[in-house]
């Protein structure tokens, strides 16, 4: 005989004020099963939840509905008072009368009566709950962090420091991305690549780090703890093992027109090349698109000028299968194609160029060797004019974000710029500063009042070229008056966006994301670097728009995450899956087919003397996740949910 | 006749060099136009055989009596084009091994039979696609025509009417291939989603749960409509979803023996015109 607790929670005012509670609280009392039913103004608090474990011994109760809020708040807090009170915790339901219930009626009585509804459906399922008992699935104590920079980086020094692997996967030849590209770094002005450079050759040493360069994730199956990734290692054309990155096949190769990826297109590179000089490896991939041998069958260069026959154009693409435990997603982002802003004319005066571009220029690694000089001529801008939010903010464009990091580097190129052109003028032309940082406003303010930049609060409407120069056709909201600007370079602080597969990569990886395409993380506040996928977490660019600072606390918190899973031998998964009437199962094997996470097998039923006498599903309770598709697609009716057995649904449906 | 002679000859050489244990066909049944099934073990068995246009029933049903084919010997099966359909889609649910199927294809015109060429049902698969490009030529029915004209509460109160008649018998279970489950959803009674009684709900329940489970796998062979004891006209509920799995997934049912089942199988090019 089922002896069934009621509590009703007023939630302070938030269920009280609607619903009558001492009202529902009798109507339940008086509903068969039901051995006690109370009301208290805060259940989840510690005398809430002392009383309802002190109703359970001392009425024996078989099973227990707490009418309160949403079961995604306090599930867990009463299953566990439950199991303290020695209770199976699975004999715990939840009747949601807030959310569904007292904060959507405005009408007393009417929500009174649903909330009775609602409590007695849920009396009528717990009733036919059953003691059910966690699975306990192995960690495999692996990481893998996918992208090379600053946060792949972070993350993936962070989790090898600590003692546990990781693998590292960068889709490019090299370790670096986008910081690996840019000069000095605001607000210190330190270089980027001597910060930067150091952290790529301690990974690419670190013993407990296995790097995979040019490589791709392709397929990710399994769970948390249990992922099963399968990685595209894209054909180098250079034997790794025998390459010791000597740059001879790069001085002989004939093909040296090629725009060059990593110098924004400013500066020139051979076909079998390394993106920088710094790469980590420092070993040359052949883009097979711009090599001569490739496309002509005739050449082969790199091939006799190297001494330890390293390079193989037969090689192909090779797979590797790894056991994972926890993703650390941290893919970054790219820039917005700024052939969306026709009106600054970029492509078609060469002049105009991009924040990217910019850093290239000002790098002492870069095209110019740190100069600041004219794409066009080659000779140094006198006036340069920069224009924020060129592509930010703006609806029209399709990014209504604040990509967050312009403001900061605008400020930045007006001090590299003063630094290395003495007596240049510079006009930025912004929207707002948006400097909110430590040290940030200070850095603004002192490129405004040392370095003598010279900020224009308004939009720019158009820049054409005249007799040589741009000129920059704006407004100045503060006076109220158009403004032209003559100059030698225009710069677009053009807006950070996602990486140009980053949705078909989620799909990949199975996480969700927005309606730009940056991955969305499971709680705005409470879970910023947890993706919606249990294991898979989120540092850097590819979330929002962040800089170097954001990015590498981000890569930091998702390794105290990875790392607090691996402190576990075994992970607690809910017993929540599906389960096989073996006696009844026709073996049509559509479950097998509609099963997303292949967590259904074939099972063969002998007799005792071995013959095969039937074929059925059986669910494999570690891939399992609970999801009920293969309940409905049953038409014998053979699986069935635990915890949600047709029976608890069937009561709860009728209970209403 | 002539068609009839050359299949006696064929089964009784195929059953005397071991090629199949056993043949189903037809035999004379309780009336001139009714025919029973036939169950070939032996040449004298094999004299019985009637082969002509009153020979409608899908026999294939039969195929997956318990333990006919687990001795993984071959048998021989009379069977129209649906039936060839229905061989294709147990196949493709692992109820059979469509390898052990041997088949004497026929199909008639008015009352004259002809032979079908091909003996495995992969044979069939060029015939089958020339069914999928004509279904609705071939499958019209002047009744299913009206029920379309007829608005949301026109259809409801005329299958109201039409299945205020059954009784719950569960005969057009019995007769269709596709319900070869062991326990059907009806027998389960923990819970018991479907009612037992036979009132408008129940009857309701049964007849639409019936439909959805044949969604994508009915090849209107007829079976239920002919068993059906107070003559619901079953079979225009499952050519309306045979239509609506054509133009929302194109799907044709039993076209091979590696068809996936439409309800759990996802294709990218799929037409959904259901979504709007």
């Amino acid at each position: 005989m089922a002896k069934i607790g009621v509590f009703i929670c007023h939630c302070g005012e938030n269920i009280a004020a609607k619903v009558d509670c001492t009202k529902l609280a009798a109507a339940m009392g008086e509903h068969p099963g039901v051995a006690v039913s109370v009301e208290y103004k805060y259940f989840c608090s510690d005398p809430g939840q002392e009383s309802v474990k002190k109703a359970i011994r001392e009425h024996n109760l078989t099973g227990i509905v707490i009418a309160a809020c949403s079961p995604r708040m306090h599930e867990a807090t009463f299953r566990k008072a439950c199991a303290e009170a020695g209770l199976n915790p699975y004999l715990c339901e939840i009747a949601n009368i807030r959310e569904q219930c007292s904060w959507v009626h405005t009408d007393s009585e009417m929500a009174t009566e649903k909330a009775m509804d609602i409590t007695r459906s849920m009396v009528e399922k717990v009733k036919r709950n059953n003691n059910l008992q966690p699975i306990e699935v192995p960690v495999t104590r692996r990481a893998l962090v996918i992208g090379g920079g600053i946060a792949g980086l972070q993350a993936a020094l962070d989790i090898a420091n600590a003692g546990q692997e990781v693998v590292l996967v960068e889709r490019e030849p090299s370790l670096g991305g986008h910081m690996a590209q840019l000069s000095e770094t605001f607000p210190t002005l330190d270089c980027s690549q001597c910060i930067m450079t150091p952290r790529m050759v301690e990974t690419a040493q670190h013993p407990k780090i296995r790097l995979l360069t040019y490589a791709e994730v392709e397929s990710v199956d399994g769970y948390i703890g249990n992922f099963k990734v399968r990685i595209r290692m894209k054909s180098r054309y250079v034997d790794m093992s025998r390459c010791t990155g000597c740059g001879d096949c790069i001085t002989k190769c004939p093909a040296k027109k090629i725009s060059s990826e990593f110098d924004c297109g400013l500066g020139k590179r051979t076909a079998i090349y390394t993106p920088f000089a710094q790469s980590v490896p420092n070993m040359p991939v052949i883009d097979k698109a711009s090599c001569i041998y490739f496309k002509n069958g005739k050449c082969k260069m790199c091939e006799k000028s190297c001494q330890l026959n390293a390079i193989n154009f037969e090689m192909q693409d090779e797979f590797i299968d790894l056991e994972i435990g926890a993703i650390v997603v941290a893919t970054g982002f790219q820039i917005q194609n700024t052939a969306v802003y026709g009106e600054y004319g970029y492509g078609k005066f060469p002049d105009v160029i991009t924040g990217l571009q910019f850093e290239r220029l000002a790098s002492a690694s870069g095209p110019t060797a740190g100069r600041i000089l004219r794409p066009s001529d080659g000779k140094e801008p006198e006036n340069v004019v920069f224009i924020q939010c060129a592509g930010s903010r703006d609806p029209s464009k399709g990014v209504r974000y604040c990509s967050k990091i312009c403001c900061m580097y605008t400020a930045k190129h007006a001090m590299l710029y003063a630094h290395k052109v003495h007596g240049g003028k510079t006009h930025i032309f912004y929207m707002d500063i948006r400097a909110a940082g430590k040290g940030y406003d200070e850095f603004t303010r002192r490129a405004i009042e040392e370095d003598e930049a010279s900020y224009v609060r308004g939009r720019v409407s158009k820049v054409w070229q005249e007799n040589g120069k741009l000129m920059v056709r704006g407004v100045d909201t503060l006076l109220g008056k158009p403004v032209t600007v003559v100059a030698d370079m225009v710069v677009l602080a053009t807006a950070m966006v996602p990486q140009h597969n980053a949705k078909e990569f989620a799909k990949t990886i199975g996480i969700a994301y927005d309606e730009y395409g940056f991955y969305n993380e499971a709680h705005l506040k409470l879970r910023p670097v947890e993706s919606s996928t249990a294991g898979v977490f989120l540092a850097g660019a590819c979330q929002s728009p962040k800089d170097i600072p954001d990015s590498v606390a981000q890569a930091s918190a998702t390794a105290s995450k990875v790392l607090a899973l691996f402190s576990k031998e075994k992970l607690e998964r809910e017993p929540v899956i599906a389960i096989n009437n073996e006696a009844t199962c026709a073996g049509c094997w559509g479950c097998v087919l509609a099963c997303p996470y292949n967590a259904i097998e074939k099972k063969d039923i002998r007799d005792r003397s071995g013959r095969l006498i039937k074929q059925v599903a059986y669910v494999n309770p570690g891939l399992c996740q609970g999801c009920g598709t293969c309940v409905s697609f049953c038409r014998s009716n053979s699986l069935d949910l635990a915890g949600f057995t047709e029976k608890q649904i069937f009561a709860e449906v009728m209970g209403l | 006749m002539i068609t009839q002679e050359r299949y006696r000859t064929t089964v009784k050489e195929l059953l005397a060099n071991g090629s199949i244990k056993m043949a189903i066909g037809y035999k004379p049944g309780s009336t001139p136009d009714r025919r029973r099934p036939l169950f070939i073990r032996t040449s004298e068995e094999a004299e019985q055989l009637v082969l002509d246009s009153t020979c409608v029933q899908n026999l294939s049903g039969y195929l997956v009596s318990e333990g006919l084919l687990s001795d993984e010997k071959r048998v021989g099966i009379f069977l129209r084009p649906e039936g060839v359909r229905s061989i294709n889609i147990l196949a493709a649910e692992y109820q059979l091994n469509a390898d052990q199927i041997v088949i004497f294809g026929f199909d008639s015109t008015g009352r004259e039979v002809r032979p079908l060429d091909g003996r495995s049902a992969r044979e069939f698969s060029g015939l089958l696609n020339e069914l999928k490009e004509k279904p609705l030529q071939i499958y019209k029915e002047p009744l299913l025509e009206r029920i379309e004209k007829m608005n949301a509460k026109e259809r409801f109160d005329f299958w109201q009417e039409e299945f205020s008649r059954c009784i719950k018998c569960y005969a057009c279970r019995q007769a269709c291939p596709m319900c070869y489950c062991r326990r059907c959803i009806v027998d389960s009674n923990q819970p018991q989603w479907v009612n037992t009684s036979s009132h408008t709900l129940g009857n309701f329940e049964w007849n639409i749960v019936r439909a959805f489970h044949l969604s994508g796998r009915c090849v209107q062979c007829g079976n239920c409509d002919r068993a059906c004891p107070v003559n619901i006209p079953l079979r225009l509920i499952n050519q309306r979803m045979a239509n609506e799995v054509l133009d929302g997934f194109d799907h044709f049912a039993g076209l091979s023996a590696t068809q996936e089942p439409v309800l759990a199988s996802f294709k990218k090019d799929d037409t959904e015109t259901f979504i709007l």
